[in-house]
């Protein structure tokens, strides 16, 4: 059964009205409530909307076309259904008499119902100024039960009767469940009190594996904070020199930084096996990436023999891998040692979860500037928390420390590592 | 009285793209009745110029250095900024009226009645939507409406920069000229004091206009959305 889209009537008094755009296109499907075009005139856009689900079909009137307030602009059609010439068999859309209060309820008219578009006149005025409301017996007893008061209902029976439908969305006095109004969060809620969702496989294995983490492996963190000021200078004058052949970015930095001092530092490179410590000759950095649901850390391979520039490029092309799940198994294990960067979300300094068998892992932070005293003076400069997690049977503190402390010298005469 | 209540949100600086988006999900919330309530949010945007349904490029003069966006509502071209008082009213005419030029002409009162407040005449402009002071400009109009529910609304310049103007052909209108509240009662009185004399005279005036009862309250003022990056 079709349903008619008409112009509507920004105003009792509007005769006609501007399509100042279509939201669907002919053959979209619709749904009840959606927006099918705005309808304009100077100040004021208005929403035209289905009333119907369906198929928007036979859209007659074009963006920027001005038509009498009545006619039929569109055919909401099941789906599948002929519409041939529904439109232009129906009645044609009568006259709506200016002042006669055409309201959206009065927009509906079934294909099928002889003469369906409403056209007694009511009053103009606020329908608050009715002394006494015709109503539906039903109506009534909705409105009781409702708290409405059926003197604000504009009712789209004969003669203005308040029906059935007119209460099903009627201004209630009765108080509504409190919304929140507050700017952020406002999501579409469920009714259910909460949703079931079976663990994904790639949920499943973050689950395994950080129990096997934070449980058994007896963590411990040190924190530091590296000035930045250096390191964003070489970042820039590396971006201008690379051009269009890639951009490397502060997470690159560390991640080449963090393997160049691991070399130096064999002790943190290693994994924990049951019954000896395996030190890793060659450095290979996983690198945290968050996808849609859940997080994977892909390698970078012997980071510390490639170029920023290479680093750069690598990283970019695993992440986007990462994200379109198109990673192989040996681009995501291997690891020796891992970097975790959440600077992008503004968080300032957290503790990471090491990926067993490494043994550790380095969390970074945002790169915040604040004051710092150099020399005697205080000086804004770009500061960076990085902490790190060891694993206390490989590593022990002294031999961590020593490991960060190279780390941070490192990111703070990047020259280096530019060599 | 009418019994009916509005009630008057301070949200305080908001990119227009943020208040967008929150006006759009409350006028949602408020047409599927999970909002039960008439709500006017009064806030202030970052510098911003918006091209509404009828905006044409040419009114597009020096758009340098601000951001531009098309949006939903009514109207041409204009610009919003530090200082300028902007109300968005989350109405469902069916408890006024279903006629959206009584909407218009309801909120020119409104801002009409405010600024006498403040001590400025003020009027329309018959055949031009806003309110006008002294042949200039001191508040622009745009609405947007979805099963009688509203959004967008108007802008008072109170201590609005005047030059960013300069940038566009205001509401499409050849040779307008705007104003503020500020520059029609002279300088002298501290731009706080100016700006919270505004807001509670706008608050009268809507709450006569419309003949309804408002209270208030802040929120979202301190609140901040953190910018997610993905490298």
């Amino acid at each position: 059964m079709a349903t008619n889209v008409y112009m509507e009537a920004l105003s009792p008094t509007m005769e006609e009205g501007r399509v100042a755009k279509w939201h669907k296109r002919d053959g979209d499907a619709v749904k009840t409530g959606e927006t099918l075009a705005e309808v304009e005139t100077d100040k004021a856009v208005m929403d035209l909307v289905a009333r119907a689900d369906g198929v928007l079909r036979q859209v007659a009137v074009a963006e920027g076309q001005t038509v009498p307030v009545g006619s039929v602009v569109a055919v909401i059609a099941a789906p599948g259904e002929p519409v041939g010439a529904t439109a232009a068999s129906a009645p044609p859309p009568a006259p709506v008499p200016s002042g006669s209060g055409k309201r959206e309820t009065g927009n509906v008219a079934t294909m099928t119902a002889p003469a369906p578009v409403v056209v007694a006149p009511l009053p103009a005025t606020a329908p608050s100024d009715a002394t006494r409301v015709k109503a539906s017996p039903l109506a009534r007893r909705m409105a009781k039960e409702a708290g409405v008061d059926l003197k604000l209902v504009t009712g789209s029976g004969p003669g203005g009767r308040v029906v059935k439908k007119d209460l099903e969305r009627a201004p209630s006095t009765a108080p509504a469940p409190p919304f929140p109004i507050s700017r952020f969060p406002l999501p579409e809620r469920s009714a259910a009190p909460y949703d079931d969702v079976p663990l994904t496989q790639i949920r499943k294995t973050i689950a395994k594996r950080l129990a096997t983490s934070l449980g058994p492996i007896p963590h411990f963190f040190l924190t530091t904070e590296v000035d930045m000021e250096r390191a964003s200078e070489a970042r820039d004058a590396l971006n201008k020199q690379l051009g269009d052949r890639g951009k490397v970015s502060f997470n690159d930095i560390v991640i080449k930084a963090t393997a160049l001092a691991l070399g130096t530092h064999r002790a943190c490179n290693a994994w924990f096996q049951e019954d000896h410590i395996r030190y890793w000759n060659e450095v290979h950095i996983g690198m945290a990436v968050a996808v849609e649901d859940g997080l994977i850390t892909p390698v970078i391979r012997s980071a510390d023999l490639k170029s920023l520039g290479e680093i750069g490029r690598e990283a970019k092309d695993l992440a986007e891998k990462a994200r379109n799940r198109r990673l192989q198994p040996n681009e995501y294990t291997g690891a020796t040692f891992s970097v975790s960067n959440l600077g992008m979300f503004d968080i300032d300094q957290f503790t990471a979860v090491i990926n067993p068998p490494e043994a550790g892992i380095i969390a970074v932070g945002s790169i915040v500037q604040k004051p710092v005293v150099l020399d005697g003076q205080v000086t804004a400069r770009r500061r960076m928390r990085l902490t790190m997690s060891c694993d206390h049977r490989v590593i022990d503190g002294a031999t961590g420390a020593a490991f960060l402390q190279t780390l941070k010298q490192m990111l703070e005469n990047p020259l280096a590592m530019l060599l | 009285m009418t019994g009916r209540r509005v009630r008057v949100i301070e949200a305080g600086r908001i990119s227009y793209r943020e208040a967008l988006e929150w006006q759009r999900a409350l006028a949602q919330a408020r047409i599927d009745g999970r909002l039960g309530e008439d709500l006017l949010l009064l806030l202030e945007h970052p510098p911003v110029v918006t091209l509404g349904r009828t905006a044409r490029a040419a009114h597009l003069l020096h758009p340098e250095g601000v951001d531009v966006l098309e949006v939903e509502r009514g109207g041409d071209v204009t610009f919003h900024g530090p200082g300028q008082l902007v109300g968005y009213p989350i109405l469902d005419l069916r408890g006024y009226r279903q006629d959206l030029h009584w909407y218009l002409r309801t909120l020119e009162d409104a801002l009409i009645a405010a600024l006498a407040q403040l001590g400025i005449p003020a009027e329309r402009n018959p055949g031009y939507t806003g309110v006008w002071t002294r042949g200039r400009k001191i508040a622009s109009i745009g609405i947007h409406v979805k099963q009688w529910v509203t959004w967008h609304g108007f802008a008072l310049n109170v201590t609005t920069d005047l030059t960013h103007f300069d940038r566009i052909v205001p509401c499409g209108i050849q040779g307008v000229e705007m104003t503020s509240v500020e520059r029609e009662r002279g300088k002298g009185k501290g731009e706080t004091k100016l700006w919270d004399a505004a807001v509670a005279a706008v608050m009268l005036g809507f709450a006569r206009a419309f003949d309804v009862e408002v209270t208030t309250s802040r929120t979202g003022v301190t609140e901040m959305r953190p910018t997610a990056a993905v490298s």
